[in-house]
């Protein structure tokens, strides 16, 4: 049996640039990525974290890749909602300029088969991902109810 | 095995009667589906066709038409002879309202082992719903270059 993957392809209208910079900064992170933050100081090696605004314990990782604004790569291990028994998975982001727009690749690979945080983050990335989108074209992001009702189960990590 | 198949999820800050519009309007299609007109009668069974600047590029029926919830058809490549030799492949589009959102569910299943189509369609969905998205919330048409997706004779 294969092991699980997420792949997923969006197209932005903005420059390479500002899609890496929206990935790897804490205060943009907190405007699309439903109030949770990212965290690093970015160097191969250096730990990653993905503050999250409704658990007590957060998703941590190292920073595998960084190539602004091509690529960016980072480990990832949740530890709340039953995940922390799970071995790290991984992030990688690739970014390619065409025309006007940047094409966003995003691969979430290295999961045990049966991986509960494959199924979370599989539900949590495209909402993530649409808005990010949405907040570099139009500077709004997506509010999804189930976040401002505190029931995060349907949503990213 | 699984069977192949290709899912892609958006969320779209709209209403589902405007997607829905956005999904079954030719004029709409046209400013982000590479100027392709989406035909139908839009009743169970009548035909389905893609016109893309003047070439019937896909064919199919209408299996369901659930205004706002649920669309589908069944999608038939007909540019090419390989394409044209495979069996009807299925598209259905499910739309669901969360607050201010949109989240639209993509699905498009029933590919013949080794289709000829399914790396194309896998390629060209995204960058269809991305410009859908970016035209319903900011009224903006993407121009992303067909050569871009990298999809086999789509220049």
């Amino acid at each position: 049996m294969s092991k699980p993957e997420f792949v997923y392809v969006i197209y932005i209208a903005s420059t390479a640039e500002k899609v890496f910079k929206a990935l790897t900064d804490e205060r943009m992170s907190e405007q699309y990525w439903v109030g949770n933050r990212v965290v690093s100081d970015w160097k191969i090696g250096a730990p990653f974290a993905l503050k999250l605004k409704r658990e007590e314990k957060d998703v941590t990782g190292k920073v595998l890749e960084f190539d602004p604004p091509r690529r960016l790569a980072y480990s990832f291990r949740a530890a709340h909602a039953g995940m922390e028994a799970e071995p790290p998975s991984r992030v990688t982001f690739e970014l390619e300029p065409q025309k006007d727009q940047v094409k966003l690749t995003i691969v979430h690979d290295k999961f045990e088969p049966g991986s509960k945080a494959f199924e979370s983050v599989s539900r949590g990335w495209p909402l993530v991902l649409s808005s990010l989108k949405s907040y570099l074209e139009t500077g709004k992001v997506l509010h999804a109810p189930w976040y401002e009702t505190g029931n995060a189960q349907q949503g990213a990590a | 095995m699984r069977k192949p198949e290709f899912v892609y999820v958006t969320y779209i800050e709209t209403t589902p009667e405007k997607l829905w519009e956005a999904l079954t309007s030719s004029e709409f299609s046209k400013r982000y589906w590479f100027n392709t007109e989406v035909k139908s009668e839009w009743k169970i069974g009548s035909p389905f066709a893609l016109v893309m600047d003047g070439t019937t590029t896909d064919v199919g029926e209408i299996l369901e038409f659930d205004r706002p919830r649920r669309l589908s058809y069944t999608f038939h490549h007909v540019l090419s002879e390989a394409a044209r030799k495979e069996r009807p492949t299925k598209v259905v589009f499910v739309l669901e309202p969360h607050g201010k959102l949109v989240k639209l569910t993509l699905t498009h299943e029933d590919f013949e082992d080794g289709s000829v189509i399914l790396d194309g369609i896998s390629k060209g969905w995204p960058a269809i719903l991305a410009g859908l998205k970016t035209l319903l919330e900011s009224g903006t048409a993407l121009a992303i270059p067909p050569v871009a997706l990298g999809i086999e004779g789509f220049q």
